[in-house]
């Protein structure tokens, strides 16, 4: 920890809590690379997804037109396959991605998840296109009213959790972190404590962001991103457990979430705090820079914030030098509040294709444009899955 | 240790106002200004009249965030007076903030709706859309008080500031904070007008919650912030203590997006009381979730009715009085428990005339006004949409 006597004048500051691990027990995603980790694994290694700029798989976009920049869309999905037509109809895209990677996550998951599970879903605004639809539905009937209320639901920002916990039947903690590009870490951070209390036995941890011709424009006005990065979507989900639990009932840890540590600064002290926030990460969780093998950023093509956070990471690592980076937005395109939980996907497909070293760890940094920072270490499985 | 209050609605900015307002039983819900609601059958809502975000805040330019951050942050910064802290103590110390919301800048992006209708998604304004995310509602805290710890959004809708409550007892409790702000934020907007209204859970004029005569919620708006901190620290700087959080309960109905389950939540009651430590015998009066719907008061008393049999406390709905507040409702709930635990009252529900029998015996929603009483410990209820329900337990303070 960062020891500062002048800042801590009472007691209780002394005292700094013990980390406990999260295990990493099943992944899964779905992104403009295809369906699954690996395909988003191999659009990593090729630096770029497949079939780019196809946008079918969006579907109806209503009377909109996305912006004229570069997309990446999910290539089209048989959802009805996928989540069978029961209530499909009235879901949106961000509540449909969710709970395909949700679905597959627990597909994978050796093991029963059980009706105490939890879900902790990561998001910005929820789905801006059915806030914003429903708000412009409002304007065009012929009464305001006459607004459709079975798409209510959708207009609310917990719709997807809500959605994953009724198809799955978890009744455990159910939050929505609506955290933007710190989403995953913030969700993280949430299931830790979440598990640590007994609030859930265990818990799918998810992000989802729907690509729309709303918030294609959004992006495209904010200027926020540079115009030649491209826009994508996605959603992964996780299974996370306490490690002393994946290990007594003897599932592979696929990933160990060290720590998850989140800080805010004014434009003008970002860098320092990302700094800061990322040397207290690695020094909780008992590890040296020179055992961070990969790194995966997050504010890759954000105007003004990609340079800064370079440059705090190499300021962090010190004389360890930069190790390779993992990037799924440069494959994938912005995926935003998904972008963590991508990250942390694609990184154990490829710890799982060539095994990670004995002790070996990834930092994953996130930096939102309010002045959040965050960031996740991560240690591969402490035997090779393959025993 | 909750040790500083604030609150901007209806009711009064601050919590001396909003507090007396309630304790008088008085209803400040009225006719809509925020949006034209003249096509509208029902034009009522819970809105902050005449908010003026320059009077409260400091650091925040109010033209680039936008009305739920504002409320957010001017309620932070009244909470911090109330506490007798300045700023700088918190900035010096680890001090972060959690905010619940549903809708989160709702106000923002039906700006945006507008100016898409009018000339296409291509004019949508920079600032506007930089003002979206909802996550700018714990960002707003921070950045007004210039403080660098977590700032966290909590987006599980109508129950979100109990989350956000008991988070923050969690960082607080286990050292990795040493001030949190907790609480909540939204902004009354035209779609959810619409919505509520489609679901036939909108009131005509008036939120009656426990009535015979009950017609549903009345939208509103607001923000609330506590701020919590660890006893020691209260004790040795000096501070007023309103009340103790003892702890809480987190579940899911796992059945429907909008129907709430008795059964589900008579077990988050239970586990917020296991949690807390307490027995129901314990528990001397229920802030109720109390929206004003006939589905919520039949689930909600059933629940409790599970937990406590016929010896039901006292339970009642500020929502009666400001209307419901969304991902603010609980945080409000919260605070007027502090002042009832600190003062002695126990908080009432306005606007009842007659005790709807269907609830059943033993229903005493403290009609009218504030009753004297020495509460020492009370259950604040929160739950959403999605089935995301949360219960705080707090106690008198030692």
């Amino acid at each position: 920890m960062t020891t500062d006597t002048a800042r801590r004048p009472l007691p209780t500051d002394d005292f700094t809590p013990t980390l406990t691990t999260l295990a990493v027990t099943s992944t899964a995603a779905v992104s403009p690379a295809g369906v699954g980790t690996t395909a988003l694994a191999a659009a990593l290694a090729v630096g770029g997804a497949t079939g780019g700029e196809a946008t079918e798989g969006l579907g109806d976009l209503g009377e909109e037109t996305l912006p004229p920049r570069p997309v990446r869309a999910v290539p089209p999905l048989p959802f009805a396959e996928l989540l069978g037509r029961k209530g499909l109809r009235n879901l949106d895209r961000t509540t449909r991605l969710a709970l395909v990677a949700c679905q597959m996550a627990l597909d994978s998951y050796p093991g029963s998840i059980g009706p105490g599970a939890g879900v902790v879903m990561g998001t910005s605004s929820g789905s801006v296109r059915s806030s914003g639809e429903y708000s412009l539905r409002t304007l065009q009937a012929e009464r305001p009213y006459l607004v459709n209320p079975s798409l209510f639901p959708n207009t609310v920002m917990n719709c997807a959790a809500g959605q994953v916990a009724i198809r799955h039947g978890l009744h455990g903690v159910n939050a929505t972190v609506a955290g933007g590009a710190l989403a995953g870490i913030q969700a993280l951070r949430y299931a830790r404590n979440a598990t640590r209390q007994g609030q859930a036995e265990r818990l799918l941890v998810a992000g989802a962001e729907e690509l729309s011709a709303q918030t294609g424009w959004g992006w495209q006005r904010s200027g926020a991103l540079r115009p030649d990065f491209p826009l994508g979507e996605g959603a992964a989900a996780l299974v996370v457990e306490p490690e002393e639990v994946a290990h007594a009932e003897g599932r592979p840890v696929l990933a160990r979430v060290l720590a998850a540590e989140v800080g805010f600064a004014p434009r003008g002290r970002l860098f320092a705090t990302l700094t800061t926030c990322i040397g207290r990460a690695l020094d909780r969780s008992g590890v040296a820079p020179a055992d961070v093998r990969s790194v995966a950023l997050g504010a890759t093509g954000q105007v003004g914030a990609d340079r800064l956070e370079l440059r705090a990471v190499r300021g962090a690592l010190g004389t360890a030098g930069m190790p390779p980076t993992v990037d799924v937005r440069q494959a994938v395109g912005e995926t935003f509040s998904a972008t963590v939980t991508l990250q942390l996907a694609a990184l154990v497909d490829t710890w799982r294709q060539r095994g990670a070293h004995p002790g070996e760890a990834a930092l994953i940094t996130a930096l939102g444009h309010d002045g959040s920072v965050g960031c996740l270490v991560v240690r591969g499985p402490a035997t090779s899955p393959a025993h | 240790m909750i040790t500083g209050l604030g609150a901007v609605s209806s009711a009064g900015i601050g919590a001396d106002d909003f507090t007396a307002a309630i304790r008088d039983g008085r209803c400040t819900t009225g006719p809509i200004t925020s949006f034209d609601a003249g096509g509208f059958p029902h034009r009522n809502a819970g809105e902050v009249p005449g908010f003026r975000p320059e009077e409260w805040l400091t650091r925040i330019d109010p033209d680039r965030w936008g009305r739920s951050s504002q409320f957010a942050a001017s309620a932070a910064r009244l909470a911090t007076l109330d506490a007798d802290l300045r700023p700088e103590d918190l900035a010096r110390a680890r001090t972060g903030s959690v905010m619940g919301t549903t809708s989160g800048e709702s106000a923002a992006i039906e700006q945006l709706v507008g100016e898409w209708r009018s000339d296409g998604l291509k004019s949508l304004s920079p600032s506007l859309v930089q003002a979206v995310p909802a996550g700018r509602i714990a960002a707003a805290v921070n950045t007004e008080l210039g403080i660098d710890g977590e700032a966290l959004t909590l987006a599980t809708a109508c129950s979100a500031s109990n989350y956000a409550l008991g988070y923050a007892y969690d960082m607080v409790g286990q050292g990795e904070a040493d001030y949190m702000f907790a609480g909540g934020a939204d902004s009354v907007n035209r779609w959810a007008h619409a919505g509520f209204y489609r679901l036939g859970a909108l009131a005509e004029e008036v939120c009656r919650p426990f009535d015979t005569e009950r017609g549903g919620i009345l939208t509103a708006e607001g923000g609330v912030a506590l701020l919590v901190e660890p006893y020691e620290r209260a004790i040795a700087r000096g501070a007023r203590i309103y009340a103790e959080v003892l702890g809480y309960g987190l579940n899911c109905d796992a059945d429907h997006m909008v129907h709430p389950n008795a059964a589900t939540i008579a077990g988050c009651i239970r586990e917020a009381q296991r949690n807390a430590g307490v027995t129901p015998e314990q528990i001397d009066y229920i802030c109720a979730h109390g929206t004003g719907t006939r589905t919520n008061d039949a689930t909600e008393v059933a629940a409790v009715r599970e937990v406590f049999g016929d010896a039901m406390p006292p339970i009642s709905s500020i929502k009666s009085m400001i209307g419901h507040t969304m991902g603010a409702a609980s945080g409000f709930g919260a605070l007027i428990c502090c002042r009832a635990l600190y003062e002695g009252f126990l908080p009432p529900t306005a606007n009842v005339e007659r005790v709807d029998p269907e609830l059943g015996r033993g229903v005493d929603p403290v009609p009218g006004k504030a009753r004297q009483a020495a509460p020492q410990v009370v259950q604040n209820h929160g739950f959403a949409f999605g089935g995301n329900n949360a219960i705080v337990i707090l106690g008198k303070a030692a």
